[in-house]
């Protein structure tokens, strides 16, 4: 019996020892598996550890496809995070439903953090009624990538060349897919971002040139497709996959980065697919159109749960992830929000694969950049969506009719 | 059996045995098929039992909020929400164009390929190999080979001067497409449960029938198919099951679409519950799925059972 008593009390003595440094261990969710990224967010954590003695920070790879999901079962486990990277399309939900922290007030008392810094619009998703549910630490832009090699042998002068004479718009965004496509047997000017645009990425097929002409997808809980700008902006897209032949069209597959289309829509964090891709590339601004330049970026942001034990500790180490120092320092792979980091020729020359005078493109588009429209029942909005757009592409489909249909779908969920 | 020995021994202390022998065994039984009984409680029953309990709620996974609504999601899938008939029609559509097809193929193979001659090894294997074969890989490449234009499918159609559909873009071609890919994937499994059977009936039968003059497809009719009977019950019970749970293929070659033309029910419950986290509302789908597969299997059954009498 004493054995048993000796081994009990030297246990608890044990417990009690250690209990400070493993009761604050801040587990943080992310969807990069990137060795480089993880490298980079474990030193920014290291700066984080050496202020708080005894704390830890876990960086907890979650596979992207179904980040939202598996973050959705461990919030319903009782096990949610201390800190998540959060999606745009997902926030919505997550905030309505209370999860999130207000972490507005240790920003803002967090010394020499500057929360002006960070740009309007980018802020504009992470915000709501003077309550700051998250910072985001990457805001990337749409780019035009394009296939410089395409386009020589078309003899057509490439996006970033029309860019400088200011004739880059949709008109002549029409006009050179077509070219390109003509000059390159079997293959595509202009293929939709990531090869999804009729299924997973339908809306973000459609958002930059509707946007382009003035219109939005919905906006203020009325749906926007079916009002004359996008339809016209539709029209055009249709026109383009069904008459000129130069989107790839919908049972296709044209890949961008296998050198099958000339020119996609991305974000920079795919020019790391580029050395590998054998051609010659750039990246360009979306074309302008009726409604002048309407760059469209998407976002992903540091949030912390209300639910944790250890919250407030949770709010400070996201107030250090996105100091001006470490916004600088995630840039490399991030673009940030913080104008002061976009305006330094730091962030300009960060991306060793793409040359300062095209990063330019990214930091303005950054600026001036509005994300994808937002909404609680995203997804529930694009499966109703998803078969009244499948009946839009198709060749002898009438695209007027078909966007009302898209919008009388969609419309009670708004 | 080395190691038996000594265990019997400690087992059994020197005094009298404080279990008769009787419940000992029964003891020893239950110890033995615990593991597997175990983890069927867990990981089977409770879950089966909770889903029971959650399609009377309306439960939202985000806010956690769970309400008791009685039977209102199965009034509102069979009475009021359009979409779960589309959805069933589509699965009964893809169980009926499956079944079938699978079974026609697989007996055709297997009459083929349950005799010995040089080769037949190989061409089994080629025929099972698609079932051992990733469903996410086998899916992805049917999808670039049923492509509008540039798929391999056409060009070949082409070559005999047909104009191939572009065949996932089209609600009915992509029913079709699904169902054929499927069944070519999963034929193989079939096939080696009629070689079985072909080679289990005994060779007298045959060489009796064929001394009194049978023709092979009076052998067939009136010996074969009859003994094989079983076995067909089996695999169209085990078939029609796997088509109203076919999730996988379709998931990654169509999405369900074109049009919602290849929503089916398994998929469908995974929208609602993992997409919509709407939890109520999938389980009271999914406990609708389960009645309807056990209802066709009991019916096969019955159906089998009456003709063999």
């Amino acid at each position: 019996m004493k054995t048993v008593i000796k081994l009990a009390v030297s246990a608890l003595a044990l417990c009690a020892l250690s209990a400070p440094s493993i009761a604050q261990e801040l587990r943080v969710t992310v969807w990069t598996g990137s060795d480089a990224h993880l490298k980079m967010l474990n030193g920014i954590a290291a700066g984080f550890i050496a202020k708080h003695p005894g704390v830890t920070v876990k960086f907890e790879t979650v596979p992207v496809a179904d980040y939202t999901q598996k973050l959705t079962f461990q919030v319903a486990g009782g096990n949610a995070p201390d800190v998540a990277w959060m999606m745009e399309d997902a926030a919505p939900a997550f905030e309505n439903a209370g999860l999130l922290m207000d972490i507005g007030p240790t920003l803002k008392a967090t010394e020499g953090y500057n929360f002006d810094d960070f740009s309007q619009p980018a802020m504009a998703l992470w915000q709501k009624d003077g309550k700051v549910y998250g910072v985001p630490f990457s805001t990337s832009p749409f780019l035009i990538y394009y296939n410089k090699d395409m386009f020589d042998k078309a003899g057509v002068e490439d996006p970033n060349q029309l860019a400088a004479k200011g004739e880059w718009n949709m008109q002549k965004f029409q006009e050179v897919a077509k070219k390109v496509t003509d000059a390159n047997p079997g293959k595509w000017g202009f293929e939709f971002k990531d090869g999804e645009g009729y299924a997973s990425r339908m809306t973000h097929a459609l958002l930059p040139p509707v946007r382009a002409y003035g219109g939005e997808l919905w906006a203020d809980g009325q749906c926007g497709l079916d009002k004359p700008e996008a339809v016209a902006a539709v029209k055009q897209l249709h026109d383009m996959v069904f008459k000129d032949k130069s989107i790839v069209p919908p049972g296709e597959q044209g890949d961008y980065f296998s050198g099958n289309s000339a020119m996609t829509v991305n974000q920079i964090s795919r020019a790391s697919k580029m050395p590998e891709a054998g051609f010659k590339w750039g990246i360009a601004p979306l074309p302008s159109g009726p409604a002048g330049e309407a760059p469209v970026i998407g976002q992903a942001a540091l949030t912390v749960f209300d639910s944790g034990k250890n919250k407030q500790l949770a709010a400070e180490l996201v107030a250090e992830m996105t100091t001006k120092e470490n916004v600088a320092i995630m840039a490399q792979f991030f673009p940030p929000a913080r104008k002061s980091v976009l305006e330094s020729d730091a962030f300009v020359n960060s991306n060793k694969l793409i040359p300062a005078e095209q990063m330019k493109n990214v930091a303005a588009a950054i600026v001036n950049g509005r994300v994808h429209p937002a909404h609680e029942k995203v997804p529930q909005i694009f499966a109703a969506m998803a078969p009244r757009v499948d009946a839009l592409w198709k060749p002898d489909a009438n695209v007027e009719e078909a966007l009302k249909g898209v919008c009388a779908a969609i419309q009670p969920l708004l | 059996m080395a190691d038996m020995a000594p265990r019997k021994t400690t087992a059994r202390p020197s005094g009298a045995p404080w279990l008769s022998l009787k419940y000992r065994e029964m003891l020893e039984a239950w110890l033995f098929v615990s593991p597997t009984f175990i983890g069927f409680l867990i990981f089977f029953l409770g879950p089966l039992v909770a889903i029971v309990y959650f399609s009377t709620t309306e439960w939202n996974l985000l806010s956690q909020q769970s309400t008791f609504i009685g039977l209102r999601n199965f009034e509102n899938a069979l009475l009021e929400n359009p979409d779960f008939w589309h959805v069933v029609r589509n699965s009964v559509v893809f169980a009926l164009g499956l079944v079938p097809l699978n079974m026609a193929l697989a007996l055709a193979l297997a009459l083929a390929l349950s005799r010995p001659f040089r080769g037949v090894v190989f061409f089994r294997t080629i025929f099972f190999a698609p079932v051992i074969t990733s469903a996410i890989a086998w899916a992805i490449v049917w999808k670039f080979l049923l492509q509008g234009e540039g798929g391999a499918v056409n060009q070949m159609l082409a070559w005999i001067g047909i104009d191939g559909p572009n065949w996932l873009r089209q609600p009915n071609w992509a029913m079709a497409a699904v169902i054929v890919t499927r069944v070519i994937k999963m034929v193989g499994l079939n096939m080696i449960l009629y070689i079985a059977a072909l080679q289990s009936i005994p060779r007298d039968y045959e060489e009796a029938a064929t001394l009194e003059g049978a023709s092979r497809r009076q052998i067939f009719r009136m010996i074969t198919w009859p003994l094989l009977a079983p076995t067909t019950l089996v695999i169209m019970v085990l078939t029609t099951i796997g088509s109203f749970k076919v999730f996988d293929h379709i998931y990654q070659m169509t999405g369900g679409g074109p049009e919602n033309g290849t929503l089916v029910l398994a998929f469908y419950i995974y929208q609602q519950g993992f997409k919509f986290f709407n939890v109520g509302y999938a389980s009271a789908l999914a406990l609708i799925m389960f009645v309807i597969v056990m209802a066709l299997t009991l019916v096969q059954v019955m159906l089998r059972r009456r003709e063999m009498e």
